[in-house]
């Protein structure tokens, strides 16, 4: 069990700065997934955790020691990989010994980890297999169960579930949540699917272009996000994001473009009041729009054209023109429309977002 | 579509590959072997007559064919060995990123990519300098030393060996570094989590990892060293003191004009070649087991 700190870390290639001044304190016990495009730079920080890249500058430090220039194998790690990582030569049994056969533990100490991490992981009877007569989900564990029987400080999972299919990827998901909550072992745990970081975060690290663009619990993620980056990554679909000018009418504040026109909610005023007759962006997420009835107020809700539907059965999704503003809305699925009818949608007045058009900023 | 008509199209289809084989293989080799029961010579008169197992009997009773074998395994071991070490040794440099990689890798392959005509006199060169410099008498010092210690024509059969480990660890080289470069990076990454020691995961994962690559890397250097001929005969131009068996079939064939035992010496090589396939042929291409 171990805390890690990352101090103004830096990653420069040739003519690639990968990693940005990373400052990261993951607590003792933690699972934080840091999550991203790709080439932001998350997979580049955890193979510096691991040692498997050159720090350029900065430090990390894994419980009490700084670990910049120590080997891997005394960092105290154990790492999963996207492609599993398995060798070809060798059974099950002797993949998941081998960092202990390695490290000289004796031959019984061996057998012991080794069947209490296939007893965990539901694996006993793959033991005397070889990798290739293994499916992609039983490969996944092996290669997990290669890092339980380590007892490390910290597990370093890189994109673990992304070869896996989507169906199987949900299930392991679940696996690696439950197994950690056993385990109890810090972990770091990088992806590019903001469904398995929030799923899977106890924080989560959201990063582009080499720089943390903000860290927090899941539903802080979703519901303050830090930056236009952030509302648009986390959440599926996306939110909306549409151009508006601040206008002020009638001693109250409103924001305005061709096809709509809805009232700043009260407790975005006072921020607002500062970019009166200014660009901003205003950010709806599409489950913060229904249908709109005879008791919503007209200051949140306007006019739109019926695109495409999508019915997904537990709800369905609405591509709609507002003016010229394309528009995802999640409604209920008892709603009937078709393609080019007239809708009235009404926002969810406390959960608009606004962004700064320069500094994408949130207001 | 009858089964039996199906059976008469899928050998139809088969018939040009058959040909093929039967005209590029099957043919020489059993012409070969009807010769080395014969004593046909372009330098007899009359006809040619059957002496059934004759030129073989010769051949196992003279020494000249026992030197010869002795000399090919020893040549064969030698440099498979060499080329092997060397040729593993470059592709392990070369897997790893680097500032002027290109240039290693170029100076690694060329002595291969070049025709082996210009590499013989490359090297010929390189032991008999043409140019009269302080390194021109130091060769000739080092013949004149090799020779001494071990007879004439020595230092001679030494310059093919190294001739020989020279193209071949190039050649070798960039077969294992094709290898490496088969296997997912995660793999090699794996194990330096997990062991500080290069040697250790040298051999337990690299050595193992490769094996295929490394079973056809012995294969073909072992094989090209057995059958070699034009390497002892190009660098030598002929003057062969220590004549290996495709040299000495050659010589047999071409200048003394003795057909039968030149086949039946040639053939000799067949049971060692294919005794090398048999067991090598599983670890370069091992048998697919069945997969979840």
């Amino acid at each position: 069990m171990a805390q890690v700190m990352m101090k103004d870390l830096n990653k420069k290639y040739d003519e690639v700065h990968a990693v940005k001044d990373v400052n990261l304190h993951i607590r003792d016990k933690e699972f934080i997934v840091l999550v991203g495009p790709s080439g932001c730079g998350k997979s580049t920080t955890l193979r510096m955790v691991a040692g498997l890249e050159e720090i350029t500058a900065g430090e990390i430090t894994i419980g009490d020691r700084i670990v910049n220039d120590l080997p891997p194998k005394d960092r105290d790690i154990a790492m999963v990989f996207q492609n599993y990582a398995l060798y070809p030569h060798m059974t099950v049994y002797d993949n998941m010994a081998f960092g202990l056969k390695m490290r000289k533990f004796p031959k019984a100490e061996i057998a012991k980890r080794v069947g209490d991490a296939a007893e965990i992981l539901g694996i006993q009877e793959l033991l005397k297999r070889k990798p290739r007569q293994l499916s992609g989900g039983q490969r996944q564990r092996v290669a997990v169960g290669r890092a339980i029987v380590r007892h490390p400080q910290v597990f370093l999972f890189d994109e673990p579930l992304s070869n896996l299919d989507a169906k199987l990827r949900v299930q392991m998901r679940v696996e690696l949540k439950r197994l950690h909550e056993r385990l109890e072992t810090t972990a770091i745990y990088v992806t590019h699917d903001q469904v398995e970081a929030m799923t899977l975060g106890d924080r989560v690290v959201v990063m582009k272009d080499g720089w943390i663009q903000q860290v927090g619990e899941p539903l802080e993620l979703y519901g303050k996000p830090a930056n236009r980056f952030v509302a648009g990554f986390i959440g599926s679909p996306s939110m909306n994001f549409v151009d508006v000018t601040v206008a002020d009418a009638g001693g109250a504040l409103w924001v305005e473009t061709a096809g709509l026109r809805v009232k700043v909610p009260p407790a975005s005023a006072g921020r607002l009041g500062a970019y009166k007759s200014q660009h901003v962006t205003l950010g709806i997420r599409p489950e913060d729009l229904r249908v709109a009835s005879g008791s919503d107020s007209a200051d949140y809700s306007f006019d739109t054209v019926v695109e495409v539907v999508e019915p997904l059965g537990s709800e369905i999704l609405l591509d709609l023109k507002a003016g010229p503003n394309v528009i995802v809305a999640r409604v209920d699925p008892t709603v009937r429309v078709k393609h080019s009818d007239k809708m009235r949608l009404a926002l969810h007045s406390e959960r608009v977002h606004f962004f700064d058009n320069k500094t994408e900023l949130a207001i | 579509m009858g089964r039996a008509r199906e059976i008469r199209l899928a050998y139809l289809l088969l018939a040009p590959a058959l040909l093929l084989l039967l005209t590029v293989l099957a043919y020489p080799v059993g012409w070969e072997v009807w010769t080395s029961f014969t004593d046909l010579s372009p330098l007899k008169d009359g006809s040619t007559s059957y002496v059934g197992l004759a030129n073989y009997g010769r051949l196992l009773a003279g020494a000249e064919f026992w030197q010869a074998a002795f000399v090919t395994i020893a040549y064969a071991l030698v440099t498979s060995v060499a080329k092997l070490a060397l040729g593993l040794g470059f592709a392990l440099l070369l897997a790893r990123p680097f500032r002027g990689r290109v240039l290693v890798f170029l100076a690694v392959f060329l002595p291969w990519a070049y025709p082996a005509g210009v590499s013989v006199i490359g090297w010929y060169w390189t032991l008999n300098p043409p140019t009269t410099t302080a390194y021109a008498p130091f060769m000739g010092q080092l013949k004149f030393v090799v020779d001494g210690a071990f007879g004439t024509g020595a230092w001679a059969f030494v310059s093919v060996v190294l001739f020989n480990i020279w193209r071949g660890s190039s050649f070798i080289g960039v077969l294992l570094l094709a290898g490496i470069n088969a296997v997912p990076p995660e793999l090699f990454e794996c194990a330096v989590l997990e062991s500080k020691s290069a040697w250790r995961r040298f051999w337990l994962v690299t050595v193992p990892l490769l094996k295929p690559f490394l079973a056809l890397a012995v294969f073909l250097s072992l094989t090209s060293a057995f059958a070699d001929l034009a390497n002892v005969w190009m660098l030598t131009a002929g003057r062969i003191v220590f004549p290996i068996i495709g040299t000495h079939a050659y010589f047999l064939a071409i200048k003394a004009g003795q057909f039968g035992p030149a086949s039946a010496l040639s053939l000799t090589l067949v049971p060692v070649l294919l005794g090398l396939l048999l067991v090598l042929f599983r670890y370069f291409d091992p048998p697919r087991q069945e997969t979840a």
